[in-house]
């Protein structure tokens, strides 16, 4: 097996579920090497995907191929039993044996765990995910990093041909997740697999990411790229969903197509934001298309203590702080300019600026930095 | 007597999973316990019941020593023939079944552990009776049921099977009263591996059989052991069923409880040789059986 690079199919499929009065319709496809991310929040279906995938939960209906086989169809009957998947699956709770040591973990799905080869597969894991050392000790002697590692490599070792991870990283600090993120990548440029990742971590979803599937209530909202997904979210739901801070629900009241702005009011705002697709051009100004929904993430913000009149910032606000709240690694401050918008800024920003809340302070950010979101019509 | 044995092998059952065996910690942590309660009506209260609980227990046991180490002639007793022959077939009867227990407990074990049907419940409080039942009742029962007039012994007997005061006999009336200590234990062993490791055995290529003895068993082990120890002495101590449904016959049904019974009527030495043994016997099983419920992976 040493050596052997196998070539994996993309895994595919599509399945609805029925768990109590739950019910889940969702499809995907992941090919080889690439990070498919389910992003939602927690009892949106996401894990009973993966677990309709691995065969722990029987869908209603569906059709699953895993690794070129239909392992799953619920037309035809078929029906492949979960320890003949050839899968990966990863949990938060990391699951090691406590009974076996961290040899015999790796080891576990390895049909020739005790043969010349089943050993040189166990050391090689281990080196790969710096193990070394660890080998005759039992899961409570490891850190949570070190569990983890064991519980990659286990995953691995018998050569998955999906690898399932349901939020693996999810107990780990920032620095640690960020150095599994790595070995990861690095990891599927060596043995290419289909990775489904969940998470409700944005920033992992964008690290990790080939493409992000966002999911609610058991639906699929929207599947595309990270960026542009997690990034500047089109519709509503989707942005409320991934965390957008800033949404208001705003009438157009001049659109200006030679700059790409229109100007947009609201109940004690006014905005300059980039000019909507579908109406520019034209200067009907009735019915629905007037109202729009505009976003604007609390990150993009600047604020300071004067207008920064002589500066490029197309949209200038002045209001007084409501709250100033703890957000690792930094602060949140409402200012209240009319309406509540939330701004995200360092620690040493807050001391510098001396930040109370009662404070009058200006809130700048450029017309470029607000996106327009589709009325919530889902 | 029985009562209590009971309650303490139902809070050891119920303690389960508790395996803390650093003494000192225990002792520190009572001794800052009873600090704590010093000028509490339920410290002193608690303090002066400890006392008389430890002398209550603690005299007979030390009583039956001490007069069995005055006797002229202990060893003899020990080594006499009524004594070795009850021994024998206490060994015999309660191995087999301790087997029977295991072997069939198990898999029922695991199984009231993961189902959730209401036949399973059912199933559940019908092992239970066993512990509330007075032993004598149920070797009358069994009397009822495999007796040679019984519902389905006579049928039995019909084709040359009797199952009343043999050896047999003996065996059915340890595994009746026996048997829950066991199912029990190894019910909570089984409720305490999470799902989640026998999921994830099987994502790694093993089969739910396998996983069963690769994750499920060796998880369970600990607790199984522990009801093993308490079945077991309670296999051993088992006298009023025996007397009911299996009699008094040396070699044959009399086990050492109703050796000790016997040899009351005649000689107080024999049967104080044979109570030793009998109480030898169980600390040793226990002990040996409380050395396999700690393993090295449970860690701290």
């Amino acid at each position: 097996m040493i050596g052997r690079e196998m070539i994996v199919p993309a895994a595919s499929g599509w399945v609805e579920c029925r768990v109590g009065v739950f019910h889940l319709e969702t499809d995907w496809v992941v090919e080889p090497g690439q990070v498919l991310v389910l992003f939602g929040p927690s009892g949106a279906g996401k894990s009973t995907t993966l677990r309709a995938i691995a065969g722990l939960l029987r869908p209603v209906r569906g059709h699953v191929e895993v690794g070129g086989q239909v392992v799953y169809d619920g037309d035809d009957g078929t029906w492949v039993p979960t320890h003949k998947r050839r899968l990966g699956y990863l949990t938060q709770q990391y699951h090691l044996f406590p009974h076996l040591k961290v040899a015999a973990n790796i080891a576990f799905g390895l049909p020739d765990h005790n043969s010349t080869v089943g050993r040189e597969r166990v050391s090689e894991l281990s080196s790969l995910f710096e193990l070394e050392g660890l080998e005759e000790r039992y899961p409570w002697e490891l850190s949570g990093g070190q569990q983890q590692r064991v519980a990659l490599a286990r995953a691995l070792a018998s050569r998955p041909a999906i690898l399932l991870l349901d939020e693996p990283f999810g107990s780990l600090d920032a620095e640690l997740r960020r150095t599994l993120h790595r070995e990861l990548r690095s990891m599927l440029v060596q043995s290419p697999v289909p990775v489904m990742l969940v998470t409700h971590d944005r920033e992992e979803a964008l690290a990790l990411g080939d493409s992000v599937q966002v999911v609610n209530e058991g639906r699929t909202l929207v599947t595309g790229n990270p960026l542009e997904v997690l990034g500047q979210p089109g519709q509503g739901r989707v942005a409320r969903l991934v965390g957008v801070e800033n949404l208001f629900d705003l009438r157009v009241v001049e659109r200006n197509s030679r700059d790409g702005t229109m100007t947009c009011v609201g109940p004690g705002l006014q905005l300059e934001v980039p000019l909507d697709s579908r109406t520019s051009g034209r200067s009907s100004l009735e019915g629905d298309q007037d109202r729009v929904t505009v976003a604007i993430r609390a990150s993009d913000i600047i604020l300071a203590k004067e207008e920064l009149a002589e500066s490029s910032a197309r949209n200038r606000l002045p209001g007084e702080v409501v709250s100033v709240e703890s957000r690792p690694p930094g602060y949140a401050v409402t200012l209240n300019c009319g309406q509540h918008l939330r701004c995200h800024i360092t620690g040493a920003a807050l001391e510098e600026m001396g930040i109370q809340t009662g404070q009058r302070l200006w809130a700048v950010f450029k017309a470029s930095s607000c996106f327009l979101v589709d009325q919530e019509r889902l | 007597m029985c009562f209590l044995k009971m309650a303490s092998a139902y809070s050891a059952i119920m303690d389960l999973g508790h395996h803390e065996s650093d003494c000192r910690m225990r002792i520190l942590a009572t001794i800052g316990a009873l600090n704590h309660l010093r000028n509490h009506p339920a410290g002193i209260l608690g303090g002066g019941g400890a006392v008389l609980y430890v002398l209550f227990i603690g005299l007979p046991v030390i009583a039956l020593l001490v007069q069995a180490a005055q006797q002229s002639d202990f060893l003899g007793a020990v080594t006499g023939e009524t004594a070795i022959t009850a021994l024998r077939l206490s060994l015999l009867t309660s191995i087999i079944s301790m087997a029977v227990v295991v072997v069939l407990g198990t898999p029922f074990a695991y199984l009231l552990a993961r189902s959730d049907s209401p036949w399973a419940r059912a199933v559940d409080s019908l092992v239970e009776l066993p512990l509330v039942l007075p032993p004598v009742v149920a070797g009358v029962a069994m009397l009822m049921a495999f007796g040679r007039n019984g519902l389905i012994g006579s049928g039995l007997e019909n084709i040359g099977i009797t199952i009343p005061f043999t050896t047999t006999a003996v065996v059915f009336a340890q595994i009746f009263v026996a048997s829950p200590f066991f199912i029990r234990a190894a019910k909570l062993g089984f409720q305490s591996v999470a799902k989640d490791f026998e999921d994830i055995a099987q994502t790694l290529g093993v089969s739910p059989w396998r996983t069963f003895f690769r994750i499920s068993l060796p998880l369970a082990a600990p607790a199984m052991f522990t009801g093993m120890g308490l079945a077991w002495a309670r296999a051993l101590s088992e006298f009023g069923a025996t007397m009911m449904f299996a009699g008094n016959l040396t070699g044959e049904t009399q086990t050492m409880p109703l050796a000790i019974m016997s040899a009351m009527e005649t000689s107080l030495d024999g049967a104080l040789a044979i109570s030793v043994m009998l109480l030898t016997g169980s600390i040793v099983v226990l002990a040996l059986l409380g050395l396999l419920t700690r393993q090295p992976w449970q860690g701290r």
